[in-house]
């Protein structure tokens, strides 16, 4: 008779408990006289703020949490209420829905309002908008955290990192002016290292997709392992979730254990998930045992696999340079260069690139990048449409078409090639 | 023809060429001549000038193009500027050009700088990556290293050093050519019937494809003629016109508009070609004075962050300057960052009692009548309540 | 031995069954209706009469379409992507992409010589450039669907026709024909409209000569026409066009039942 597992399903538990703690601190933050900040993932900078005592909200997260528990569609209709477009993100329109029906989130607790909105835009101009739309409907001061877009090949540039850190110095001005406290560097320094362990242990969990068969799937599984990596990075609980995590793919890979019963394909994921569809999402690619190898989405607040690291005697340097590093604020050159690497690093057979309508960011670029895996690189590429938000922008049918005859077709020549 | 006319048809001429053949014979009249293309808004052209360079605005492919290529890059809910103007691109209009500069706008724009450099690898494509911050000294530093930045890899291309003579030269001949575009619109505010929205366009826009030097003649030469033109007085609403700072309308719209007699006194038509508002702050170094031309006299824009309220409140500023009765949103299909303005600016328009319409469009547009419907609407029930205060 | 193929398409289904040479034996054609099942039972019952054989006799059926996993008597699904380059490059050898207008989307598909997909791109999202478009321009202008191929190539004026949307598209037709454009030019006007969208659509799998051009719109001559000189490549397309997803899935079950007969044989 076989052991039972022992770390089996800990990825989902803790960071789901620890989710839950953090909204359920969030609701008695203002009761208790503590500020409150709001800020963007990619490129977001929890050591610094919370250095102050600010606790965090992520607006994308409580729009993902919205996706997923089917709550998104009315906070957007009420949005386009108030004028929001059709064509404006989903996010966006679900925060905003969200704020003017009393900012309930669907597992019961009441957001804060910001005493400091600090838009870290790295990589998404409509952090800026959206900020904007905020500071004016909450009332509330925005500092904005300006990351200059990646150009070339190589990564940033010294002026560019210069240019950040100054900005990282100043809004550390503004935090004591708000707060009244003034920057601990000791504890500054110990939220450094506990990020750059974090960091590490994240890296081996996403390696492990190099196995064949890979014991996750590096999008379906890590959106949501990458939650504390991205929201509560810097503090012990992120650490001891990731210290725990990566036992439970240990224990995967020791007992031959994955996301599938039988690898039969092996897939880079390209884009955001469809957060309203999730379930139905991944069984699409299940029935065909598929599995990510790797993602781009999981690196939206951060690309820690290749081996960047936060550098507690660098803070501020280190700190600016992942913020300049983060996937979207990469040029498409990097983007696709990163997406190449990746499909060889983790031995992959397919690009699936999932184009989502409320990302522009993500998705202006995909079409093309299609096109270059296809005809220049000759790996077989699957595009595919919906939303990450917007719940009416699924069409089930016309997408299981898609995928099944991605697959379909892939099995075909893999069979023939056999014969 | 008289003068007036003749400037005019040359005007409406080059603006609808697809082939770019103004700036492909500039380029060719002498050698070592360079022609950079620019998408907008806030693009330094003294730069490029001063660099030797002809800036060339890249600006779609208006109604006149069929995009094939170019869907096959770019999803169909994504604006049809960035659509075309890949079009442009792909099918080789766009040869002539010795390299491409972006800058931020938006996802969109800023994305396209990445399609642009995998599709045309052999030319310079450039992104210019506009300060955000506008509390913080340290935007001021890094604009400036990047404009110096900028000037090596344009020079580099032209062979032609921006030193800082020519970038003064430069500063002096666009302060020129600034002056006589504002002329132009200040004097269409005053009797708008003398000169129609669409003339007043491709006057403007035509700047976007010529020589500046000799532009400024051409303006020149219009401004003495415009006063005297035999024009009927005709009466209208003034309005003032808001989101075509990227995107332009179809011509057949700016056509309507004026028919409805929705008279645009104030707009940001053509913002890329009329960002700055006013001479620039001159010292002695001519770097300093072109980075001040973003942080000191800018024109607002939604793609430029400022506080929502600082933002509306300078769109009201603007509204009263014109001495306009309503505002009319003009965006393109499409386009994000338009869609986050027109909210906070309604609610501004709303809470100042201002009237406003919105009304969308894109570069092919079959139809144009339920915008004349609209406007002519608008305009009707302004001077309804004009007259209903006067009773 | 026979085998099937049913292709049930939003708005026709069809069937064709093949015996075990691969030659056609009979085929069958309904509207596709509310009644899925019912269409694939009469389809299959039309096809049976045509090849002499009982409806139970079929040795094996796949099913395709976009009501393949709600026909019952199918032993398998295959995606029409799959069967119509299938399809295509048994009736056409030399095929190395395919356009096929359906009822309400259109696709792009490239093939090799095997008619293996090696890439595939669809319009599924709007009826702009499908057979929904074209049964629109009919009906705004008083005509059935099967004449207006036929008149637009009587055509002598060109007229564009702006609106993709196939709803605006009515009264744009409508604004037209009330300027006193003649049917034929309009007509010529619409079929040129979808060839661009076509193209379009093509562009992103690559164009490869020989084009095959499947599904029911493919017996529309003006469109044929419209597409050869919207993308300058001869143009392969007939009476089967209709029935190339069906085929493809008819060969599929063909293939399939040979190998487990092959297998069969082998485990004796």
């Amino acid at each position: 008779m076989s052991e039972p597992y022992k770390h089996q399903g800990v990825g989902q538990k803790i960071q789901k408990q620890l989710l839950g703690d953090w909204y359920q601190r969030l609701e008695e933050a203002p009761a208790r006289g503590e500020k409150v900040a709001y800020l963007f993932i990619s490129g977001n900078l929890g050591e610094l703020l919370e250095n102050f005592g600010f606790h965090l909200v992520y607006p994308e997260v409580n729009a993902l949490q919205c996706g997923v528990k089917k709550v998104a569609g009315q906070n957007i209709l009420a949005a386009e209420d108030l004028g929001y477009s059709g064509d404006v993100c989903g996010y966006v329109k679900n925060d905003i829905g969200l704020l003017s029906g009393g900012n309930k989130m669907p597992q019961g607790t009441t957001l804060p309002p910001p005493d400091l909105l600090v838009c870290n835009y790295a990589g998404c101009a409509t952090y800026l908008r959206w900020f904007e739309a905020l500071a004016e409907f909450y009332g509330a001061e925005m500092v904005v955290l300006d990351v200059p877009y990646l150009r070339g090949t190589q990564g940033p540039s010294p002026e560019e990192v210069r240019y950040v850190v100054r900005q990282l110095e100043e809004l550390a001005e503004t935090c004591t002016r708000i707060t009244g406290k003034t920057l601990d560097r000791d504890k500054f320094r110990q939220a450094l290292e506990f990020t750059q362990e974090s960091e590490e242990l994240w890296s081996q969990v996403l390696h492990s997709a190099r196995r064949r068969p890979a014991p996750i799937d590096a999008y379906f599984e890590a959106v949501f392992f990458m939650a504390p990596i991205y929201t509560m990075r810097g503090t012990k609980g992120c650490l001891d979730y990731y210290r725990a995590l990566a036992l439970e793919v240990q224990e995967r890979v020791d007992r031959g254990i994955g996301p599938v019963p039988e690898e039969k394909v092996r897939i880079v994921m390209e884009g955001p998930p469809a957060w309203p569809h999730f379930r139905k999402f991944w069984e699409m690619f299940k029935k065909w045992g598929v599995v990510s190898v790797a993602s781009t989405y999981s690196k939206v607040g951060g690309i820690f696999d290749q081996g960047f690291r936060h550098d507690p005697d660098r803070p501020m340097e280190s700190m600016a340079e992942y913020m300049l590093g983060c996937y979207t604020n990469r040029n498409w050159g990097m983007r696709s260069e990163l997406i190449k690497e990746y499909m060889e690093d983790y031995r992959a057979d397919a690009l699936v690139i999932h184009s989502v309508k409320s990302c522009r960011s993500f998705s202006v670029g995909q079409a093309d990048l299609r096109e270059q895996f296809i005809r220049d690189f000759e790996i077989p590429t699957l595009f595919i449409e919906s939303d990450l938000a917007d719940p009416r922008y699924f069409a089930e049918a016309q997408m299981k078409n898609r995928i099944d005859a991605f697959f379909e077709a892939l099995h075909h020549r893999k069979v023939t090639a056999r014969v | 023809m008289n003068r007036l006319d003749e400037h005019l048809a040359a005007a409406r001429k080059e603006v609808l060429d697809l082939d770019f053949t103004g700036p492909r014979a500039w380029k060719d009249a002498e050698a070592g001549r360079a022609c950079i293309g620019f998408f907008p808004v806030y693009v330094p052209q003294e730069l490029i000038w001063a660099a030797g360079a002809l800036p060339v605005t890249v600006w779609g492919g208006g109604e006149g193009i069929e995009v094939e290529y170019a869907d096959a890059r770019i999803q169909s809910f994504i604006c049809s500027i960035s659509r075309s103007s890949l079009e442009l691109g792909l099918t080789g209009r766009l040869a002539f050009l010795d390299g491409m500069l972006f800058s931020s706008l938006c996802d969109v724009a800023r994305n396209l700088s990445g399609i642009w450099a995998r599709n045309f690898p052999a030319k310079l494509c450039e992104y210019l990556h506009y300060p955000q911050n506008d509390k913080s000294d340290a935007a001021l530093d890094y604009y400036l290293d990047d404009l110096r930045r900028l000037g090596g890899q344009l020079g580099a291309i032209t062979g032609r050093t921006v030193t800082d003579e020519r970038l003064g030269e430069a500063l002096d001949l666009y302060a020129r050519r600034r002056a006589l575009l504002h002329e132009l619109a200040r004097v269409r505010n005053l009797e708008p019937w003398r000169l129609s929205l669409e003339e007043f366009q491709v006057l403007t826009r035509a700047a976007g494809l010529r020589d500046p030097r000799h532009h400024c003649q051409v303006l020149e030469e219009v401004l003495d003629d415009l006063p005297k033109r035999d024009a009927k007085k005709r009466d209208g609403v003034r309005v003032l016109l808001e989101g075509s700072f990227c995107e332009q309308p179809p011509m057949e719209l700016l056509q309507v508009l004026d028919e409805a007699h929705c008279f645009v006194v104030d707009s940001d038509l053509s913002r890329g070609l009329r960002w700055c508002r006013e001479a620039l702050e001159r010292s002695g170094d001519p770097w300093h004075d072109l980075a001040g031309a973003y942080f000191r006299h800018a024109e607002a824009s939604v793609v430029r962050h400022k506080d929502p309220a600082e933002r509306s409140k300078r769109l009201v500023e603007r509204y009263q300057a014109s001495h306009a009765e309503g505002v009319v949103f003009c965006t393109a299909k499409f386009c994000e960052p338009a869609f986050y303005d027109f909210v906070l600016h309604k609610r501004a328009l709303e809470r100042e009692g201002i009237p406003f319409m919105a009304v969308e469009f894109e570069e092919k547009m079959g139809s144009f009548e339920s915008i004349r419907t609209q406007a002519e609407t608008f305009a009707e029930s302004i001077l309804f309540f004009a007259e209903e205060a006067v009773a | 031995m026979h085998v099937a193929g049913i292709d049930v398409g939003s708005t026709q289904t069809k069937c064709v069954i093949l015996d075990e040479n691969g030659a056609v034996a009979g085929r069958g054609i309904r509207m596709t209706g509310a009644d899925v099942l019912k269409a694939a039972d009469q389809v299959v019952a039309q096809a049976c009469v045509q090849a002499g054989i009982e409806p139970h006799e079929v040795a094996y059926t796949i099913g395709t379409g976009y009501g393949r996993y709600r026909v019952a008597t199918g032993d398998d699904q295959v995606t029409e992507i799959s069967c119509h380059a299938k399809g295509a490059v048994h009736l056409f050898p030399g095929t190395r992409t395919i356009l096929d207008i359906g009822g309400q989307d259109t696709k792009g598909i490239r093939t090799n010589a095997r008619g293996e997909v090696v890439d595939f791109c669809m319009n599924d999202k709007c009826a702009a450039g499908t057979g929904r478009f074209l049964a629109a321009a009919a009906e705004v202008m008083g005509l059935e669907v099967e004449e207006i191929g036929a008149l637009s190539l009587e055509a002598t004026e060109s007229i564009k026709i702006t609106n993709v949307c196939t709803v605006f598209v009515e009264s744009e037709i409508l604004n037209q024909l009330s300027r006193g454009r003649k049917r034929q030019d309009i007509l010529a006007g619409v079929h040129r409209s979808i060839a661009g969208r076509s193209a379009s659509l093509l562009r992103r799998v690559t164009v490869e000569s020989e084009l095959t051009f499947t599904g029911g719109v493919a017996r529309n001559p003006g469109m044929v026409k419209a597409v050869e000189e919207r993308l300058q490549v001869k143009v392969n397309a007939g009476e089967d066009s209709q029935y190339m997803g069906a085929l493809g899935a008819a060969l599929f079950a063909l293939e399939r039942e040979l190998a487990g007969a092959r297998r069969q044989e082998a485990a004796q």
